[in-house]
């Protein structure tokens, strides 16, 4: 496959690329996932969110695994609850740095202009971030919940495991749908502190300001059932907690007026909407930044 | 080999590279001088597709915004400074970097041995000193033996020693066939390592030159140059010693240790110093005819009178 | 063809029914027996009243007009089917209709098609099949009639265009025992006074049970899921209500247990669970005179345990288990339930919410239960806001309740001797907190795996910040040695 011959000058052997065929896209993408995934799970910041993640979500699953013991009882009480709001808040968090710290820093050190001078694309480069990072947090979920799991089945907890399998799954893609607007954010700003402080500012808009503010307009303009499941349809947290909340049977109706004009209104097609508007919050994001890292100079 | 065909750059109003055309041939090395400022990096950064900009830039036939992908395959580049610091191992980055390029794995010991980094596969890149990262960094940029070589100030940010070293290794480098590009702003290197200098006046080339035209002809062979090597207060007694022990001409000056050498043998006094566990904090070649060696030299004869007497 | 089934209805007739049943031996002709519907027809106009006719299995037509009373009694369910109209219509008190298989009924709800249409009393309907029929069986004036045992599922249609799987209309003393009802409108009883209805099954129907104006009616140990409402009672009184199950009734109004402007019941050991809302009181008690009681029961995992409407008074609501709905009792608008009693005799309910703790022992919580959330509050006034339900904000709004009491709402209510163990629930419970041993361990298999996964996957950091760990310690130790 390869040749070695002299490297002129110094003397030694070395393969030499001319004489071999150039590396396959999916091998340098994967190369990079590799390298991107690695790096997400040296990060101080990884290491402390999944701690906290797993710490959280153990307490969350003991606590309800000893109240659920008395009764035998938890229908979508407190475990499902508990762990839908905890990913709420730490998910995007997590998700939403890693994806902030994707890009900026690593140009700030120079040391993506070395990565770009390869010979690889931006695109590869781009993509591998994401594919690298949303690995990443799959582990960090996978962590979480197992642990919980792990905990409720040995309390006897009502918890079944295709229903923590499921909130699990969409909270791979609640991350899915934070890294890429992370990296987007990451990929616009050129030093990496402004980067996470947008990210950080990002993520507290989504969890409190978003909610806080439809809230508001609901009392001042009195929005209507329907109007209100749209507006919530923009926040990829709430798409999370309704996708979730959903379930098995496809009824919203336990978020009163407007989870029952969703489902009056889509009934099985709900999963589809939501489903879309995540896709919206991964692609356009990753698109965005995909324009602005191929056009500009690094 | 390399062409630049009437390439501009500009950042905002600033024109950083201005229309300028310019080829380097096979076997070349051209050394793109010029003040802070000049155009030499953002040349350097255009042509390895890290900027947008107008003109047309080739490697070897390959356009490289078009083709950037190959043409960066033909490419061996050393920053000025090697950006990562984590936790990679220099094997680990080395397997990478083969495998990004698609080279087979080489042989360890023989690829790091070539840039004087022999057993030093298992140390993380943040344990590596300024000048071992340099080496690493071209150890990097050779794999798959590249027919191009792209250097940009690539001993700006080591010390004396650091730099003297990577010179030697490019030097062997420059003379092999191979096509170099560099950007510097220290005579030393481009005297030693350019066959053309291209210099640069904001962001155009005024002219092109043979180095001993820039800068007067190379010193021959047995010529005599004096260093001036910069060292801690506290060690330059002890370098003096060492050097004088060793069998150089040595004096200690104000601002450092000036030593006589044979111009062949100009890195001797460095790799006595590095032995002897004395950084040298910065070095310059000070002429054997100017003020302050003349001053030296009859000093130390007056003393050496008295010392006879 | 038609010759021998002629001879085999006589045959089997005679052999079977012999003594006074009415055949159609002695009146061939007149019966025109070749075909199996004039057959039927003919031995019903032959038999004398009290006669038991034996229906041999084939296929029959409606419709069917009974007028004097007979025991129509189907051998191995012979079918009557309706096509386009009704199947059977009984104009004559005690007759009694079994193992028949009644078959497509007309979907004409202005000529309300059914399969079933008793016109007189003491009917008995029993151990029949009854499918895809419009209107079930509909009993009007029918006092101590019986429908047990049947099998009534409705049309594949629209909610608006099926009809009731059993209606009763001044229908006094009737009992509805052991019947199956899937995918009709509701079973509903008006004006009909001392039904007892008793252990029957409601799927995918609108209202499982519906009272309208009726009295003294018990209605036990029935299992009505996934419904749009459980039982719903409207303008009645009198009502005892206990162990049934009432889950997963989730249609538009979605009430486990609806009580309309209703007198005098007792609501006892039901299980109401998963419903969008377990109990909903809208204008009960309506005169408050008799009890009206909730006792006994378990609200679980409903959306709302219980809702009120604020005009409510009188009810006495303990010995009750709340647990884990997501409210458990909502007003329905502004207004507190201060008029109601949420505890009987110093005892009151089970919450599983509750913080308190039972400090001498005799199951009793020694601080009351207030339920004074400030997000149920603001979704009981403006519901749409639940929208918001389960997010952080939901926790925040609760945070800051708790923390600054100055906006901290009045109690909805007060329960002053909450329980603080469960008391005993119905016996339906059980079936749904099986949770087997499969589950627990699929759930720990699963999450084995979900680690195993996790752990391949942070493995090499772990293991170098293990290293960097170690080898900081042991600098730190080296350290530490060189200094000593």
């Amino acid at each position: 496959m390869s040749t070695i011959c002299n490297t002129r000058g110094l003397g030694v052997t070395m393969a030499r690329a001319s004489a071999c065929r150039p590396p396959s896209v999916a091998s340098t993408f994967l190369r990079l996932t590799i390298a991107d995934l690695r790096q997400a799970l040296l990060a101080r910041w990884f290491v402390l969110y999944t701690a906290a993640f797993v710490t959280l979500g153990l307490g969350i699953s003991y606590v309800s695994a000893m109240a659920a013991g008395s009764t035998g009882l938890d229908g979508f009480g407190r475990t499902s609850a508990g762990l839908i709001n905890l990913v709420i808040l730490i998910v995007p968090l997590m998700a939403l740095t890693a994806g902030a710290s994707a890009i900026a820093p690593q140009r700030e050190r120079g040391s993506l202009a070395y990565l770009l001078v390869q010979p690889v694309s931006r695109g590869e480069v781009l993509g591998a971030r994401f594919v690298g990072l949303s690995l990443a947090m799959v582990a960090s979920i996978a962590l979480g919940f197992g642990l919980s799991g792990l905990i409720l089945s040995l309390k006897g907890g009502a918890a079944d495991p295709g229903s923590l399998v499921r909130l699990a799954s969409l909270a791979v893609v609640l991350a899915m749908a934070m890294v890429a607007p992370g990296i987007a954010i990451s990929v616009m700003t050129r030093r990496s502190s402004v980067a996470s402080g947008i990210a950080v500012f990002v993520w507290l808009a989504l969890v409190f300001g978003s909610d806080l503010g439809l809230m508001a307009a609901a009392g001042a303009m009195h929005l209507r059932a329907q109007e209100l499941f749209y507006a919530g349809l923009a926040s990829p947290l709430q798409v999370f907690k309704m996708w979730a909340l959903c379930g098995t049977d496809a009824t919203l109706d336990i978020l009163g007026p407007a989870g029952l004009y969703a489902t009056d209104t889509f009934g099985a097609r709900l999963p589809w909407l939501f489903s879309g508007a995540m896709a919206a919050w991964i692609v356009l994001p990753l698109a965005a930044a995909w324009v602005i890292f191929t056009r500009r100079s690094q | 080999m390399i062409r630049f065909d009437r390439v501009t750059k500009r950042f905002g109003r600033f024109t950083a590279v201005d229309d300028v055309s310019l080829e380097v041939g096979r076997g070349e090395c051209l050394a793109l001088w010029g003040a802070n400022g000049a155009g030499k990096s953002t040349m350097i950064r255009c042509m390895l597709g890290l900027h947008r900009f107008k003109g047309v830039i080739s490697v070897d036939g390959l356009d490289v915004r078009r083709q950037g992908r190959r043409a960066r395959r033909l490419i061996g580049y050393v920053p000025q400074e090697l950006g990562f610091s984590d936790d990679a191992t220099v094997k680990q980055s080395i397997d990478f970097f083969a495998g990004l390029k698609g080279v087979a794995v080489p042989r360890l010991d023989e690829c790091l041995g070539a840039v004087g980094l022999a057993g030093q596969g298992h140390k993380r890149l943040r344990e590596l000193s300024g000048g071992m990262k340099q080496r690493l960094a071209l150890c990097l940029a050779l794999l798959g033996d590249p027919p191009v070589l792209v250097l940009d100030e690539v001993t700006a940010s080591l010390d004396a020693a650091g730099r003297e070293e990577l010179v030697m290794l490019l030097s062997r480098l420059a003379h092999s066939g191979r096509t170099m590009l560099f950007a510097s702003h220290r005579q030393e290197e481009v005297m030693r390592l350019a066959t053309t200098v291209a210099v640069l006046e904001r962001g155009r080339v005024d002219r092109r030159v043979a180095p001993a035209e820039l800068f007067g002809p190379a010193a021959p062979a047995n010529e005599e140059v004096v260093l001036r090597l910069m060292v801690d207060q506290p060690t330059s007694q002890r370098a003096l010693q060492i050097l004088r022990d060793r069998g150089h001409e040595a004096y200690l000056n104000g601002v450092g240790v000036l030593v006589a050498v044979a111009s062949p043998r100009r890195a001797a006094p460095f790799e006595i110093l590095a032995h002897a566990d004395i950084p040298v904090k910065d070095f310059e070649f000070v002429e054997p005819a100017s003020p302050c060696m003349t001053a030296a030299r009859s000093a130390a004869a007056a003393s050496n009178m008295r010392g006879e007497r | 063809m038609c010759g021998v089934s002629t001879v085999i209805a006589t045959v089997v007739l005679f052999g079977v029914a012999a003594g006074s049943t009415a055949a159609c031996d002695g009146h061939g002709e007149s019966c025109g027996c070749e075909d199996p519907d004039v057959t039927l027809r003919c031995m019903i106009a032959d038999a004398s009243p009290g006669d038991t006719i034996l229906v041999p299995p084939g296929a029959y037509h409606g419709p069917i007009v009974i007028d004097k009373p007979l025991t129509l009694i189907g051998v191995d369910r012979p079918t009557l089917r309706g096509g386009s109209g009704d199947i059977l219509e009984i104009n004559a008190a005690n007759v009694t209709i079994s193992g028949f298989l009644l078959a497509a009924t007309g979907d004409s709800l202005e000529r309300e098609n059914c399969a079933v249409r008793v016109n007189a009393g003491s009917a008995v309907i029993e151990d029949n099949i009854l499918y895809d029929v419009l209107f079930g069986i509909d009993l009007k004036n029918a006092a101590g009639s019986v429908i047990a045992r049947n099998y009534i599922g409705g049309k594949d249609l629209d909610i608006a265009r099926r009809g009731d799987g059993i209606r009763l209309y001044r229908s006094d003393a009737a009992t509805i025992e052991g019947n199956v009802l899937e995918d009709g409108r509701d079973a509903i009883l008006w004006y009909s006074t001392g039904v007892v209805v008793r252990e029957n099954t409601s799927r995918r129907c609108r209202y499982g049970f519906h009272l309208m104006f009726s009295g003294d009616v018990t209605i036990e140990g029935n299992d009505l899921q996934e419904n749009s409402v459980g039982v719903y009672i409207m303008y009645s009184k009198g009502l005892t209500i206990r162990e049934n199950l009432l889950a997963k009734n989730r249609g538009p109004s979605g009430y486990g247990l609806g009580l309309k402007e209703s007198d005098d019941y007792t609501i006892s050991r039901n299980t109401m669970t998963a419903n969008r809302v377990g109990v909903y009181v809208d204008g009960s008690p309506f005169t408050v005179e008799g009890p009206a009681d909730f006792t006994g029961n378990l609200l679980a995992c409903n959306d709302v345990g219980m809702t009120m409407l604020p005009s409510v008074k009188g009810n006495r609501v303990h010995g009750n288990s709340f647990i884990d709905n997501a409210e458990q009792v909502a007003v329905a608008g502004r207004g507190e339930l201060i008029d109601n009693d949420f505890d009987v005799e110093k005892r009151g309910n089970y919450w599983s919410d509750y913080g308190g703790y039972d400090a001498d022992g005799d199951g009793i919580g020694e601080a009351e239960f207030e339920s004074r959330k400030l997000f149920e509050n603001l979704t009981d006034h403006r519901p749409e806001l639940r929208l918001f339900r389960y997010g952080p904000v939901h926790e925040a709004i609760e945070f800051v309740a708790r923390a600054v009491p100055a906006v901290r709402p009045e109690p909805k209510f007060v329960d002053w001797y909450p329980m603080t163990t469960p008391p005993p629930s119905g016996a339906a419970v059980a079936s749904l907190s099986a949770r087997g041993p499969t589950v627990r361990t699929g759930l720990a298999l699963t999450a084995v795996a979900a680690l195993i996964a996790g752990l391949a996957f942070a493995s090499s950091p772990i293991a170098s910040s293990l290293r960097r760990a170690a080898s900081g310690a042991r600098r730190l130790a080296f350290r530490a040695g060189g200094e000593s």
